[in-house]
């Protein structure tokens, strides 16, 4: 079979950046393929500002940003989106917080009217707050109906104990339970100012005719005096084994096994994308762990793993995820152990090397389909600092990777001695599968 | 190489004038075998979507064999005579392609998407699997345990849980009865043998739908295709499902218990099939019911109530009559015979047209801006005209909105929707005696619900 030796085809992006006087950032691409725009604002806040007793605040703070501002209403801001047709989604994660709007390009206007009022009124009725606690409840108790996002949950307060992305995003039932509007404006008027803003719009739209109507909104935002971004503590590598086991009564085993992970701005980021591909996060079953494990021996329908999906600001982590019928237990964990130390100890072949570059660098077009996927790229090109000449820059850093380089990264970023697993289904605390009744 | 011949099409010129931006510039062409072409061509990105679709899921199986055209779909990444096993997701993967599959009710469809520089091995790929996969003993028997790790995912899912019950009870004749992964006990029964036999009644170019969407040339394209499909013999004629559910004679009650800390509901009425006259109402009826913050079940479940953390109504278009099912996740404390009550008055609301003009405006809206908003990428679009090209290839559906052509009609029928249509068919449907209700709960819970009047 024959690698193939042609340039990607290359998606073309043209990209206006404006910093304004108060600091925000502005992203403009035009797309012209739909009749439709994406607009996308982030503040780059989120749970990693939290205190423990305060987890899942930023979470709230963002899902109730459409609840109501000083000039609209709760059902004035969804009924001006929804008549439209158009759809807004406002949200609150680990490391950013923000506004989505898509719209027909023909309603733009309405989309950046509302982005502004959600970026720079917001309200958070105390009805409203109430509610969405009462809701935030439920969906923490539904957790437990989902046994991978449970073993996923486990694992980060393991591998991240002592920093805030050991508890999730969306809290703890008693932590939340005691949240009130005072800590959420509190919240919100500290991390919601320009200078820590990013606004992208993208689609089919004149971009001079996009820069006049911020001028007449968000533009008018002012600058807080005084800002800076906190600096949540960094994890520790582990430097033991730690296995957890917890019972729950369900059909599989949802297994995870890794250790913390790297920070998008790593520069062995693009090494350690390549061994990816190469060991766990291929589409398809072309990698090692699909192959091996599901593929060859049946053990799965999903498994996979991944240490570059997670970078972001604060290291993320690597994983190995299966979910596998109880009787399986042995034979999963070995398995992903032996994979997991493979890729140390061995060179990977120039074979896999050169299908895992050409995959990269093949899909990469794939990424800029939609207008929300540019706008997420502007966004994330802005905060690590890729430079908006990254498309053209990506297929020469991937296919500059090499053999040792794979072997350096692996034997520098993972650690096949000091794993965390984490098993949640029908076993005891000790690891011994409950027999059906 | 040999030029290509199509059977008459009045359709066969490429449609410039249609009146949905998704079927415009689509071209449908019918091989002598049988094998329908439908082609696109987008330039703006550099990708091109190949899909094709069959004929066949889980409503051709049968009592005993469920789960069949799922298993297959498996099967058919496993390799042909040209290629061995883990070949297909290596070329994908080498040419920075994604390809998968999907199985549902009515068809099972499989899809690649290249940069539009390599895209044909997508064809000579699906060309070699129509009719040459080889059902390797060996292969057959992994596989069989990953297809019931999947189905053991579902197993552990709440949601699926409820969801099986309620089809296996509201449909007690027709094939819609199970679902689409099958029963797990069937699929431990099943034999390499009996897949072969399944491939070889279904997989012919003459229940089959090719699609191409995206940055290629329509020309070139049509004769690889030619050259790639034209030999493969048409196949065997599939005959009618002759399969009738009778109508509902009254309402049907389940429970299911499940150590859950989310109680849940789910009500099912039997509701009419793709292209039905009143399935336009309907549509518009789901959209109003649920369809952003403004909705009528948000409103008034989410919101006034309380009650729920999620409050959903869903209406797909399949080949049969199916279900229009409304489900909801209850908070702590609230009880599913009330939350029932509640979807029934705002049900009621509907049939007595309480809809202002503004709203019913803002739900043609939203059904039309949506199919726009999901259809940036080429293969969203293929998957629209491969699924309608597959479901709504009936007679008894008129010719200007028969296959694809359900997409030219779609926004004009959504448009033409009245109150007083979406009242007579929620007078129609939503009735006592056509529907099915479930409830996921706790055990030591089930008495509570006892004495509770809906």
């Amino acid at each position: 079979m024959q690698y193939s030796q042609k340039l990607g085809a290359r998606p073309k992006l043209d990209v206006e950046r404006v910093e304004m006087p108060s600091g925000l950032v502005l992203l403009l691409s035009q797309n012209r393929s739909i009749p439709s725009v994406s607009i996308n604002a982030i503040v780059l806040a989120g749970s990693r500002f939290e205190a423990d007793e305060k987890a899942g605040l930023a979470a709230l703070v963002g899902e109730l940003l459409d609840e109501g501002t000083t000039t609209r209403t709760s059902d004035e801001i969804a009924e001006t989106i929804e008549a439209t047709g158009g759809q807004l989604a406002t949200f609150g994660d680990y490391q950013s917080s923000g506004v989505v709007v898509t719209l027909l390009s023909k309603d733009v206007e309405l989309g950046l009217i509302i982005t502004s009022d959600l970026l720079t009124n917001a309200t958070f009725p105390e009805e409203k707050v109430q509610l969405h606690i009462e809701r935030r409840v439920a969906q923490i108790k539904a957790r437990l109906d989902m046994p991978r996002t449970q073993a996923s949950d486990i694992f980060n307060e393991i591998v991240f104990a002592a920093t805030p992305q050991h508890h999730p995003p969306i809290g703890y039932e008693d932590t939340v339970k005691k949240l009130s509007r005072a800590d959420m404006e509190s919240f919100y008027r500290r991390y919601y100012v320009p200078q820590n803003t990013l606004l992208a719009v993208v689609g089919d739209i004149d971009r001079s005719e996009v820069k006049r109507k911020i001028e007449a909104t968000i533009a008018k935002w002012e600058r807080a005096p005084k800002f800076e971004s906190p600096r949540p503590p960094r994890p520790h590598r582990q430097i033991y084994p730690i296995e957890k086991f917890v019972t729950a009564s369900k059909e599989q085993l949802n297994i995870i096994i890794g250790h913390v992970g790297i920070e998008r701005t790593n520069p062995d980021y693009y090494s350690l994308l390549v061994m990816d591909t190469i060991l766990g996060s291929s589409p398809g079953f072309t990698s090692r762990i699909p192959r091996v494990l599901r593929d060859e021996q049946g053990l799965a329908y999903t498994t996979f793993s991944n240490i570059t999906s997670s970078a972001g600001l604060d290291p993320g982590r690597f994983i190995a995820y299966i979910g596998t019928a109880p009787e399986n237990l042995d034979r999963a964990i070995s398995g992903l152990r032996r994979e997991i130390a493979r890729i140390v100890e061995e060179p990977v072949t120039t074979e896999e090397l050169e299908v895992a570059k050409s995959y990269l660098t093949g899909s990469f077009v794939f990424r800029f389909q939609k207008n929300s996927q540019i706008a997420q790229f502007l966004l994330e090109a802005e905060v690590y600092g890729l430079g908006f000449d990254y498309l053209e820059k990506f297929p020469e850093l991937i296919r500059a990777v090499t053999v040792e380089d794979i072997t350096r990264v692996a034997r520098e970023y993972i650690d096949p001695q000091n794993l965390t697993t984490v098993v949640v289904g029908p076993l005891d605390d000790r690891g011994k599968i409950i027999k059906a009744a | 190489m040999t030029t290509l011949t199509t059977s008459a099409d009045p359709e066969a010129a490429a449609d410039t004038l249609s009146k949905s931006f998704i079927t415009r510039y689509v071209e449908k062409v019918v091989l002598p075998n049988g094998l329908t072409v439908l082609t696109k061509e987008l330039h703006d990105k550099p990708v091109v979507a190949t899909m094709i679709w069959y004929r066949v899921g889980s409503r051709n199986e049968e009592f005993g064999q469920t789960g069949k055209s799922h298993f297959l779909e498996h099967m058919l990444f496993k390799g042909t005579d040209r290629y061995q096993k883990g070949d297909i997701d290596l070329i994908t993967h080498l040419n920075g392609g994604a390809n998968n599959a999907f199985t549902w009710l009515d068809f099972t469809a499989y899809y690649f998407t290249f940069a539009s520089d390599r895209w044909q091995a997508a064809l000579e790929i699906e060309a070699s699997r129509m009719r040459n996969t080889t059902f390797a003993e060996d292969e057959f028997a992994s596989e069989k345990r990953v297809v019931e790790e999947e189905l053991r995912i579902g197993l552990d899912g709440p949601w699926e849980a409820l969801e099986n019950e309620v089809w296996a009870t509201a449909f007690r004749q027709h094939p819609y009865h199970w679902p689409t992964v099958g029963w797990l006990e069937d699929l431990e029964a099943a034999s390499g043998a009996d897949m072969k036999a399944y491939y070889d009644k279904w997989y012919h170019p003459r229940n089959a739908t090719l699609v191409i969407v995206g940055d290629f040339d329509r020309r070139e394209a049509l004769q690889i295709v030619e050259d790639l499909f034209g030999g493969v013999p048409p196949g065997p004629e599939a005959a009618p499902l002759h399969i009738v559910e009778p109508p509902q004679r009254g309402e049907k009650r389940l429970v299911i218990k499940k150590e859950t800390p989310v109680e849940r509901l789910l009500i099912g009425y039997h509701a009419p099939p793709v292209a039905h006259s009143d399935s336009y109402a309907l549509k518009v009826a789901e959209t109003l019911l649920a369809t952003g913050k403004t909705s009528r079940l948000y409103r008034r479940l989410v919101e006034r109530d309380q009650s729920v953390t999620k409050a959903d109504a869903s209406y797909h278009d399949h080949i049969d009559p199916s279900l229009f099912y409304f489900q909801h996740e209850l908070k702590p404390g609230f009880r599913l015979c009330d939350v029932e009550s509640a979807t029934y008055e705002e049900i009621d609301r509907l049939k007595r047209g309480d809809i202002s003009t503004t709203e019913i405006e803002k739900a043609r809206r939203q059904i039309e801006a949506s199919l726009v908003l999901s259809s940036e990428e080429p293969l969203q679009q293929a998957i629209l005209l491969g699924q309608y090209e597959t479901i709504a290839g009936d007679e008894r559906i008129a010719r200007d909105s028969r296959g694809y052509h359900y997409l030219d009609m779609l926004f004009e029928r959504i448009a033409a929707v009245t109150i007083e249509d979406v009242a007579a068919a929620s007078q129609e449907y939503f009735t006592e005696e056509n529907r099915t209700v479930g409830y996921l709960m706790k055990e030591e819970r089930v008495g509570e619900e006892r004495g509770c009047a809906v």
